[in-house]
């Protein structure tokens, strides 16, 4: 049985790993004060592993992220990519967060290829990749379909299919199924796991869904109140197959997971 | 939306009865009624004001008749007049519409790139701003002399602030996830300029160009009043220095209608720049 381990006890990460966090703290200065979001942070995610993050609401997880990809630059620690000490943005990042962020004036395809054409790839190369990934999640039909006729969770396909198609090795999500339904929600994690897991891409997923989190990762990390640090791990074991989130939910252990989890944030909320 | 539907077999399609409503002619039906009582209510009001004046020549010569301002419409139509000084204050109006707007935007629009910048002209825009443009006349007549450039000149002033007013909202209106996305895509601040806070920037832009259409011409209308040998606007000041009221009112519609059809065009504009709002 995989149990917790302590923040305290864990080793500088290693250079190698895909991404590193290292002692990272970040403060705000707002209404003429200062306010420490982020104290003394260390987590890794490798090649190929899903690792969600939940913590109490307003613990500063979103700032992480941004820190993590560069939008923000850390007050002390460092942030490391592959082993290199992270300026500017993560070449090979994808961002993805609750609001779907697809601009209204392009179809569900040009908005898919934002990131390409960004990127100066060959239009007719953009788009059918673009095609094909959104063929992938489902939305073959709908190609030439304005956001505003979507539907939640199709335009957030599109912002899936957006992230995707421009192959990133490490997909960092900021609650992105959060607005949606149950059961679109179930649907497109189990879409998001199987085209992650399948291309062996890693994911930072943040959410305060725990279950959501327990379902999807092979790591949960738990974070404490501001000034947000590791208060806990859990390696989460439930079976082979990882791409099923129904299958994952009814694995005996995954509810013992998500109490353990739940009594953790109790405490951190207090 | 759903997929469901399209793969609805035909029958089933086939069977739906014929009285089902359809809300595009619901639509329709609403927007004919609003025209309708929109032509009834100009209609009640032209008449009061034909029945106020009628057989009254005191009350006809002080506040025209919609019979007076007809006939007198119809002799400018015929000798030309009508056509002449329409074309030359619309010409005025669109000239300083297109330059003021543009001028405008491009200053309001290029705000975005230096916050530095923006917060040190800030002042200066608002300050150019309250200047009523009408105060600017004598000097554009000097500057610009007593044809046509002066009344582009006074129009394109009446614009211009506005249009930079409004662009720079747009542009700050840009909401910052969507620039941190466009950032972690890799996007440098030119690729985000033009593909975000520009397009982002489009229902702004237009807001203010509907609302400076009448500024415009009401700038090509001041300029004529000043000094000018043609146009609404000078049409206007001499009937009106002469008490021919008909003739001021006659002039005056023509001025709205100018100003309907500029709106319209506008508006079409909009709709072929922005094709995505038409499915809101």
């Amino acid at each position: 049985m995989n149990g917790s381990k302590t923040a305290t006890t864990m080793a500088k990460p290693a250079a190698a790993s895909l991404l590193s966090a290292w002692k990272l703290s970040k403060s705000y200065f707002a209404g003429g004060k200062v306010t420490q979001v982020i104290g003394d942070l260390s987590l890794t995610l490798e090649p190929g592993e899903i690792v969600s993050i939940v913590g109490p609401s307003g613990c500063g997880k979103t700032t992480l992220l941004n820190v993590l990809c560069g939008l923000l630059i850390p007050d002390g620690g460092e942030v490391r990519w592959r082993g290199v000490r992270l300026a500017g943005q993560p070449p090979d990042v994808g961002y993805m967060l609750q609001k779907d962020l697809l601009l209204p004036w392009r179809t569900a395809l040009t908005n898919a290829m934002l990131g390409l054409e960004i990127r100066n790839t060959p239009r007719a190369a953009a788009e059918s990749r673009a095609r094909a990934m959104l063929d992938q999640l489902g939305l073959a039909g709908f190609a030439d379909y304005y956001p505003s006729t979507l539907s939640g969770g199709m335009r957030q396909r599109v912002a899936l299919a957006r992230t995707l198609v421009n192959d990133p090795a490490v997909l960092l999500l900021d609650e992105p199924f959060a607005a949606l339904d149950f059961q679109t929600k179930l649907l497109i994690e189990s879409d998001t796991a199987k085209l992650v897991r399948n291309a062996g891409r890693a994911v930072l997923l943040i959410t305060h869904d725990i279950e959501e989190a327990v379902s999807l990762a092979d790591r949960v990390i738990v974070l404490t109140a501001r000034p947000t640090r590791v208060k806990a791990i859990y390696e989460i074991a439930l079976g082979e197959d990882r791409t099923d989130m129904i299958a994952a939910r009814e694995h005996p252990r995954f509810a013992d997971y998500v109490r353990r989890i739940w009594s953790d944030l109790e405490v951190a909320r207090s | 939306m759903n997929t469901d539907h399209a793969a609805a077999p035909s029958t089933s399609a086939r069977s739906v009865d014929v009285q089902t409503l359809d809300p595009r002619a619901a639509r329709l039906r609403r927007g004919a009624l609003v025209v309708v009582a929109q032509i009834t209510l100009l209609g009640a009001l032209l008449a009061l004001w034909e029945l106020a004046t009628h057989g009254n020549k005191e009350a006809t010569f002080l506040f025209g008749s919609p019979s007076t301002i007809g006939e007198f419409l119809a002799k400018m139509a015929l000798d030309g007049s009508l056509w002449r000084d329409s074309y030359v204050t619309g010409l005025e109006t669109v000239l300083g519409f297109v330059v003021g707007n543009c001028i405008g935007t491009l200053i309001g629009l290029s705000f975005w790139y230096s916050r530095f910048v923006s917060a040190v002209v800030q002042p200066f825009i608002i300050a150019l701003g309250s200047i009523p443009t009408i105060a600017l006349a004598p000097i554009v007549i000097i500057w610009f002399g007593t044809d046509l450039t002066s009344k582009i000149a006074m129009s394109t002033l009446s614009v211009v602030v506005v249009a930079i007013v409004t662009s720079y909202k747009g542009a700050l209106g840009v909401d910052p996830d969507q620039i941190n996305l466009m950032r972690t895509l890799g996007a440098r601040k030119f690729q985000i300029f033009r593909k975000l806070v520009i397009p982002a920037s489009l229902t702004d832009i237009f807001a203010g160009l509907k609302m400076t259409v009448g500024f415009a011409l009401v700038g090509a209308i001041i300029g004529e009043f000043m000094s000018s040998s043609e146009g609404l606007g000078h049409a206007i000041f001499k009937a009106g220095s002469l008490y021919i009221i008909p003739k001021v009112f006659a002039a005056l519609v023509a001025t709205i209608a100018l100003a309907l059809i500029l709106t319209y065009v506008v508006g079409k504009v909009e709709g072929w720049l922005m094709p995505w709002r038409s499915n809101d």
